[in-house]
């Protein structure tokens, strides 16, 4: 009796050390792999649109096409700060001395989603706007599933793949060239 | 044996891989995400360095000269190296030790480029001036002489001999000079098609200058000089001059202070629009007359022989360069941005820079003795190249850093569309011409809230940028030529239809007087634009 138990908790351990520990290893490391790709594709996608100061739709659904590719679903998040010189211009002509603030107010994702619509599909950025991007994944990574069945950690609302990059456009953007 | 052996030789074997792998894995992710914050922070020097750029040359009244120019173009480098020793010291490397790692910065502007890399004193202690220090074989720092987008040709067009260089420029400006029929010529001028009017003889129609069937006529322009003067001016060769009464006396500034003009006068109503249209008719006659068969495959190098790519076949293939439209046809003309015309002009102007920037990066290596990495031209991408070829740019590069596991190569292109070198397509913003107090908003001509119903005047886009200059006490004051704000839908947000990439027919599409109020302006901020070879506009403008 004594025996068969022993031989039931060595097999359930032999499985856990030579299948679960091996795959939650791997796992872990695409998890590793995927916060690289989505890392690069969000700087990628940040970088092209700061340098261009263009933000298309395609340039948008090429990005959420490459972070996909690593095979989870992620909660894209765009911001974009329109700088607003008007209230600055003011100022300096009413007293010639100052140089006066300028103004940024924000335009989130679901904004930028509806101004990137069929009719308008390239929203063109000015020097001086800030355009942030942000990845999450949404969906519990192989890895976040074994560690939440072993030690109950992550919550399933947590992420570990995450890449976030922010930027100052450089140019103001044309649609001709 | 038995199972538990079995699983601590799985362990044995496993963990190392286990670690191994990972310990790799986060190596390169290191690696990565290295190259990817140097590659932020040459972006953002590169940017820096453009910006110091555009700012001085927009507050020097002297900055289209060539020496001014070259005195803010070493101020953007510093400004480059500065900016990237700050961002760099973090990781141990200053100014002086990054220097090392740019082979080359490029500065593209109106019709050519500078590039910025090291070269070897070659002056003799005989030819250099006694106060030189520096001894021969020396390497220095510096800007390489101006680089022209040119490209020469030899043949035979319209039945006369060839041999000619032509300069091409960001827009449709062309220089020729060489021998047509064993003459000498030079000649300069803008391309344009779909002029016409009485200036060109066809027909009465009492329009004197039309342009896509849109008569161009003269304006007045006023613009502020400091906060409450607004003072009517007109812009001949890149210089503002203005007049308080009424045009008898005028006068201009030159980097801050008041200069009276003497001995000359000019018309307080300004032609230059329609000017620039006449002067592109007869240059365009010129070349139609003189060059209209130049094709492309008779492009030659230095030494006369035909340009070849590396498989041996022609660089730039066989097609007629200059493919003329017709009159107001609108359609197929030179100014397309499809036409052969442009597509040569790109073709030059990337050919040139790609063969000087690699031989200057490629040469770098003979320059260099403490760094061990090979420098090389990296390949650009064809997205990356238009945006060159189209747009006053800075590129910079930055080699042969050690980032664990790979040696870093990276470049930046940073782009201008606001400066003095060029008068873009899409630089001319519309004021409405009734707005004479300045207080109503100024749009891009793609507004959609634009009414055609409406007067318009077209104004550059510097033109509503802040300017500075010392007033009479000592103190700063900053001040806008147009007071004008910028539109909500248009200037601050900005989301356009992908019809507008078609400049010019959707220009037309807006009606006639955006249209004409558009290219009256395009017209004359590029005639009154600083040009080394245009002096005779002075005469032109003159008063009677």
């Amino acid at each position: 009796m004594g025996d068969t138990l022993m031989i039931i908790v060595v097999i359930g351990l032999s499985a856990v050390l030579m299948f679960i520990f091996p795959l939650m290893t791997m796992s872990d490391r695409t998890d590793d792999v995927s916060q690289l790709t989505v890392n690069t594709a969000t700087t990628e996608f940040v970088d092209n649109v700061i340098t261009t100061g263009k933000l298309t739709l395609d340039k948008y659904s090429k990005f959420v096409e490459n972070i996909s590719s690593t095979g989870n679903t992620y909660d894209v998040e765009m911001e974009l700060k329109v700088l607003d010189e008007n209230p600055g211009k003011k100022t300096t002509q009413s007293v010639d001395t100052r140089i006066g603030e300028n103004v940024y107010y924000s335009k989130y994702t679901s904004q930028i989603l509806d101004e990137l619509s069929d009719d308008t599909p390239i929203i063109l950025l000015k020097e001086g706007d800030v355009f942030i991007a942000s990845a999450k994944n949404k969906n519990p990574t192989m890895s976040q599933q074994f560690k939440n069945f072993f030690y109950s950690v992550t919550g399933n609302d947590t992420y570990t793949i995450a890449a976030e990059h922010a930027g100052i456009v450089s140019v103001t953007g044309s649609n001709y060239d | 044996m038995r199972i538990q052996d079995l699983a601590v030789i799985f362990i044995i074997i496993i963990l190392p891989i286990s670690l191994v792998l990972s310990s790799y894995t986060q190596n390169q992710v290191k690696t990565l995400s290295l190259q990817i914050s140097y590659d932020n922070k040459l972006n953002n020097a590169t940017y820096d360095a453009l910006k110091a750029f555009k700012l001085n040359t927009l507050n020097s009244s002297t900055s289209n000269m060539a020496n001014s120019k070259l005195k803010d173009i070493e101020a953007s480098i510093n400004t480059f190296f500065n900016s990237i020793a700050s961002n760099f010291n973090m990781a141990g490397y200053n100014k002086d030790v990054l220097k090392h790692y740019v082979p080359a910065l490029v500065y593209t502007m109106y019709d050519g480029y500078y590039i910025y890399s090291p070269y070897k004193n070659t002056l003799t202690d005989s030819e250099k001036a006694k106060s030189e220090t520096l001894p021969d074989g020396e390497k220095l720092y510096g800007l390489k002489p101006y680089i022209y987008y040119s490209c020469r040709y030899k043949g035979t067009s319209n039945s006369k001999n060839y041999d000619v260089v032509i300069t091409y420029a960001l827009d449709n400006y062309i220089t020729v000079q060489g021998i047509i029929d064993g003459t000498a010529v030079y000649k300069y001028g803008y391309l344009l098609d779909n002029i016409g009017g009485d200036y060109t003889n066809n027909g009465n129609s009492g329009k004197d200058i039309t342009y896509r069937g849109i008569e161009i006529k003269e304006e007045t322009l006023q613009e502020y000089i400091d906060k409450d003067n607004k003072l009517t001016y007109v812009k001949i060769n890149g210089t503002k001059y203005y007049t308080e009464d009424n045009g008898n006396t005028w006068y201009y500034y030159l980097n801050g202070d008041k200069m009276q003009q003497v001995g000359a006068k000019y018309k307080t109503i300004n032609e230059e629009g329609k000017q620039y249209y006449k002067e592109a008719y007869d240059f365009t006659k010129w070349i139609r007359d003189n060059l209209g068969d130049l094709n492309a495959k008779n492009a030659v190098d230095e030494k006369g022989n035909s340009l070849l790519d590396e498989q041996g076949n022609l660089k730039f293939g066989t097609y007629n360069i200059f493919d003329f439209g017709g009159k107001d046809s609108q359609e197929g003309s030179i100014e397309d941005a499809d036409s052969n015309f442009n597509q040569h002009r790109l073709a030059v102007i990337r050919y040139s820079i790609e063969k000087n920037l690699s031989v200057a990066i490629a040469n770098y290596n003979r320059y260099t003795t403490t760094i061990s990495a090979n420098f090389q031209m990296p390949k650009l991408e064809e997205d990356e190249w238009t945006k060159i070829i189209n747009n006053v740019s800075i590129i910079s590069f930055l080699q042969g850093l050690n980032i664990g596991g790979k040696v870093y190569n990276g470049y930046s292109i940073i782009t201008n569309t606001e400066n003095e070198e060029v008068v873009r397509d899409d630089a001319i913003y519309l004021v409405e011409a009734d707005d004479l107090n300045d207080t109503g908003n100024y749009y891009r001509p793609t507004d959609t809230s634009l009414d055609n119903s409406k007067n318009y005047l077209g104004v550059l886009n510097l033109d509503f940028e802040r300017r500075s200059r010392l007033k009479d006490d000592g103190s700063e004051m900053y001040f806008f030529p147009k007071k004008q704000l910028g539109s909500y839908t248009s200037i601050v947000n900005n989301f356009v239809s992908e019809e507008t990439q078609d400049f010019y027919k959707y220009i037309d599409g807006k009606g006639e007087n955006i249209a004409k109020a558009y290219y009256t302006a395009l017209g004359r901020e590029r005639y009154g634009m600083y040009r080394v070879n245009n002096l005779q506009v002075n005469e032109i403008n003159k008063n009677d």
